[in-house]
């Protein structure tokens, strides 16, 4: 032991691994990525021409805006849609939160599955499998109709839209109360009932002002999704013309004779400003909820609450909603793929056929998006997990000196819907020369998918690594280790259940995105859900609910798959 | 030579001064505790010698090498510096086996693979390791990983070694059978030793010199005996060893001080003592000069407040003309008064009072 080892080679190597240009080059592509579509929303909506004219600057897009004919009404619509749509969400998400994850109900752990299920599917699928069973010509509808003669419900309302925005989105409520419920202790309940409290005066009284500040939470949290979904308002309020933000912006660019840039990215910014709110609310809710929220760090398992006489009941009435929001609707979805015409007069057998599939694979555009689709949510999955790692790695393992603004802007697209993502970047490629070889390429869609989802990648990755000891890269580096050195030998290996959970969640949710790439695809680039909104315009159902079902099919496959092989959970 | 120099040290954290003005000079192979409560300031130093933190002022240099010097400039990475450093949650890494955590510094230094598996070895011999390379971590128990922790420090000859608290996650016998290996370690390798701890049980019995801190500021920097014996003010009299505190009035002048209680008892203080005549001073007072029965010295009527049993002996809670006082005695008083005895010249003497001094720990430890 007296002979002193060489001084470590990582100490005295300078090399394009180091610290300095990881660290800059990462923080100048988030800022990068992030920038690209929201500065040319906001020049556009202070420009009184298209950007690519050199315009003026002016203060009219506003007027011109709420000038609009029917602006006001659809500013109401979209704000009657949140409310409605939260309310219902909460109702359902709750109620299944305590039902599934607190009492004895019976199949529980099979019933929360399918409850989650709406959540893999996207909702541009969900919608067109409600609409095909429900809407005004959908299969359910007919039955009724047959049986009452008369129309017995009218989804295409906005109470309609809004009825299924809710149940859509119930699976993030679920998921939040779950955890909610999960974390508190059971001890308050049993304290409860131990002073005499009954089952319903303990729910009342004890459980559901636990859960208040989660509720609160997710009230916004789905609120916020509400506003930038596209796909209910599409196919529900389209055709009775009830507009909200979405659609309205949906219609002003991709649709309008004449798009008019100013308008739509004015409208654009208004709905950033509004979303840019609601989450500054939503992370003073989240500060003043440490206050009282009762973790411990306890792995408690709460004692099962039990139904006692109601357990029959509650259960038909769980099984009923499954049956009837989720598999159903999908179900017939699927069914329709393979026939010419459903309806409850034809007999299935004289109209069974595997037409749609065949299209689906003859026509070149159509075999192409599955495949774009593939491509975008392998390659760019892999390549967004990789960044979002390292971005996240930067934020939390180095002593880079804007790690905290790096933050800042890696999780600002929170408050950029996809759909406005996707303006931005259209006119990003229109306006800035070196992109212009991007446009109508798959590769511009898997960065501003990328750019979409770093949130969410994000929220995969952080809290394993924050779970990962400092000391072990200190001790990497107090070795001879440099930075970059501590990370990939010491951190990345620990974060790998991190890393493949994130590329599993980032797979999914690029196989199944269409808001983004709504107004970035172009022949030659189109995606599943592009194809999919294309086909339910020209009225094809039976080509939707083939492309539907090879997307379902697809999706289910591959969370079978990360669940087998690497024990992925993707989402609770 | 791997002496260390630490001059004018300072480190702060946005308006909060977590550590003032720290300078020390560690000789080649000697053994330097940082004792100290949390918050102290030793962990804040430690992490500005092994270069996991960066100082807002001052110098450290190694030999001829500087560390880090604030006014020029200078600040090199911890890869850069050679130290070795033992976490206190050992940070063994969880992926790898104890082989390869060993291995992996020797990797980085280039060491052929031949001299690895010699040096891996005898490295792991040393800490009494050797049949446990091809386990993980996890498969190890608490005092084993501390083991390896250290092997894989020494098994690239730092110049220096640095110890974060490696004992405090043991539990408590295992602590002490860690604490005399690792006094056996330290006379076997002699290397230049920074030893973190808030137990001065540890500190006093592994270190050539301990460096007692409060509040970012050195308290004193002694051997374990003048620390002990000569305890520079109350806080280094509380802090090391177990103590008792009497406060009184000065009185007399001169070489004869002595302390006035409040119920008119009197007690010389030790010659040369720092006192004012009519100002309130504090004698600290070790167990052992706190005796029971007959013999030379001073005699103190105390009042009995409290007797508990504690295993063998008893607890006893004495009041001293005001002054809480505890003390074990082998067999339960009878009656409430007991006389104590103080040897003529015994404690050290504080002007500030035990009051302004941390919550008393004295006595039952």
């Amino acid at each position: 032991m007296t002979v002193l080892a060489p001084p470590a080679a990582d100490a005295t190597r300078r090399s394009l691994f180091g610290e300095i240009p990881i660290q800059y080059g990462l923080a100048g592509l988030t800022v990068m990525l992030v920038a690209a579509p929201l500065a040319p929303i906001i020049l556009q909506a202070f420009s009184d021409k298209p950007l690519y004219d050199n315009g003026a600057f002016t203060f009219a897009n506003f007027s011109r805006l709420t000038g609009f004919p029917g602006f006001w009404q659809m500013a109401l619509n979209t704000l009657l849609f949140g409310l409605i749509a939260t309310f219902v969400a909460q109702v359902i998400g709750t109620a299944a939160a305590i039902l599934i994850g607190r009492t004895d109900l019976p199949l529980r752990r099979l019933l929360g599955e399918v409850f989650l299920w709406p959540l893999y599917v996207s909702s541009l699928i969900l919608a067109f499998a409600w609409a095909t069973i429900y809407g005004p010509s959908g299969y359910v509808t007919q039955v009724a109709m047959l049986a009452t003669g008369g129309m017995p419900w009218d989804l295409y309302t906005l109470w309609g839209m809004s009825l299924v925005a809710g149940v859509s989105l119930a699976p993030v409520s679920f998921i939040y109360g779950q955890a909610a419920a999960a974390s508190t202790d059971p001890t308050f309940e049993e304290a409860a009932r131990i002073a005499g409290a009954g089952r319903v005066s303990t729910l009342v009284n004890v459980t559901l002002p636990l859960m208040k500040p989660s509720l609160f939470f997710s009230s916004i949290l789905i609120f916020t999704s509400s506003l930038e979904m596209l796909s209910i308002p599409l196919v529900f309020g389209t055709p009775s013309g009830v507009k909200v933000f979405s659609t309205f912006l949906y219609e002003r660019i991709g649709n309008a004779a004449i798009p008019d840039y100013g308008v739509a990215a004015t409208a654009a910014l208004v709905l950033v400003v509004v979303i840019v709110g609601l989450i500054a609310l939503q992370s003073r809710v989240l500060g003043a909820t440490r206050k009282y929220v009762t973790i411990g760090g306890k792995s408690v398992r709460p004692r099962p609450f039990p139904l006692g006489p109601f357990r029959w009941p509650v259960f038909t009435v769980v099984v009923a909603y499954v049956l009837l929001a989720v598999c159903l609707p999908l179900g017939i979805l699927v069914l329709r793929g393979f026939v010419t015409f459903l309806h409850p007069m034809a007999p299935l057998a004289d109209v069974l056929t595997l037409d749609n599939f065949r299209v689906l694979a003859e026509f070149p555009s159509y075999a192409r998006s599955i495949w774009n689709s593939l491509f975008i949510a392998g390659v760019g999955g892999l390549i967004a997990t990789a960044f979002i790692t390292l971005v996240a790695i930067v934020v939390h393992r180095s002593e880079f000196r804007f790690r905290r603004p790096l933050l800042y802007v890696a999780l600002m697209p929170r408050a950029i819907p996809g759909l406005i993502a996707g303006i931005g970047f259209f006119y990003a490629v229109a306006m800035i020369p070196g992109l212009a070889p991007l446009r109508s390429t798959v590769w511009i869609l898997m960065i501003a998918f990328t750019m979409a989802a770093i949130p969410l990648g994000y929220g995969a990755i952080a809290p394993m690594l924050l779970k990962i000891g400092p000391e072990l890269d200190q001790a990497a580096r107090v070795q001879g280790a440099s930075w970059w050195r501590s990370i990939t030998r010491v951190v990345l290996p620990l974060l790998k259940p991190a890393i493949v959970a994130c590329f599993a969640l980032l797979f999914i949710n690029f196989f199944k995105e269409y808001s983004t790439a709504v107004f970035l695809y172009a022949p030659g680039s189109e995606v599943i859900g592009t194809t999919l909104l294309q086909f339910w315009t020209q009225g094809h159902l039976g080509y939707v609910a083939a492309l539907s079902t090879v997307q379902v099919a697809i999706i289910a496959f591959c969370i079978a798959l990360a669940r087998s092989v690497f024990g992925v959970k993707i989402y609770g | 030579m791997a002496e260390l120099v630490i001059d004018h040290l300072v480190k702060r954290f946005g308006a909060f001064t977590a550590l003032k003005d720290f300078s020390l000079h560690v000789r080649d192979g000697e053994f330097v505790s940082f004792l100290g409560p949390s918050g102290c300031g030793k962990s804040t130093t430690l992490a500005a010698i092994a270069g996991l933190d960066r100082p807002s002022e001052g110098s450290i240099r190694i030999g001829a090498r500087t560390f880090y010097d604030g006014t020029k400039g200078i600040f090199l990475p911890p890869e850069a510096r050679g130290c070795g450093l033992v976490f206190q949650s050992y940070a063994l890494w969880p992926h790898m086996t104890v082989a390869k955590n060993l291995s992996f510094p020797l990797k980085l230094r280039r060491v052929p693979k031949a001299e690895q598996g010699r040096r891996i070895a005898q490295a792991l011999d040393l800490v009494e390791m050797g049949p446990y390379a091809d386990r993980f971590p996890h498969e190890l128990s608490g005092g084993q990983q501390q083991r390896v922790a250290l092997a894989r420090t020494l098994v690239y000859n730092p110049e220096i070694l640095l110890l974060d608290e490696p004992l405090s996650n043991l539990d408590a016998k295992l602590r002490d059978r860690a604490r005399i290996w690792l006094a056996e370690l330290r006379d076997k390798l002699r290397m230049t030793t920074i030893y973190v701890t808030h137990d001065q049980v540890e500190a006093l019995s592994l270190s050539d010199r301990i460096v007692v801190m409060n509040k970012g500021e050195i308290a004193q920097i002694g051997t374990p005996q003048e620390i002990y014996e000569n305890p520079t003010d109350a806080f280094v009299a509380d802090f090391i060893g177990t103590t008792n505190f009497l406060t009184g009035v000065a009185a007399g002048s001169g070489g004869r001080m002595h302390l006035q209680f409040p119920d008119g008892q009197t007690l010389g203080l030790p010659a040369g003592a720092r006192a004012v005549p009519g100002q309130p001073a504090t004698l600290a007072l070790r167990p052992n000069q706190l005796l029971t029965g007959d013999g030379p010295g001073t005699a103190l009527k105390a009042r009995v407040t409290g007797q508990a049993y504690v295993g063998g002996r008893w607890q006893v809670s004495l009041d001293i003309g005001g002054n809480p006082v505890r003390l074990e005695v082998e067999d339960r008083l009878e009656g409430d008064t007991l006389t104590i005895r103080v040897p003529d010249g015994a404690g050290a003497v504080f002007r500030a009072s035990a009051d302004t001094l941390a919550p008393v720990t004295a006595g039952a430890a």
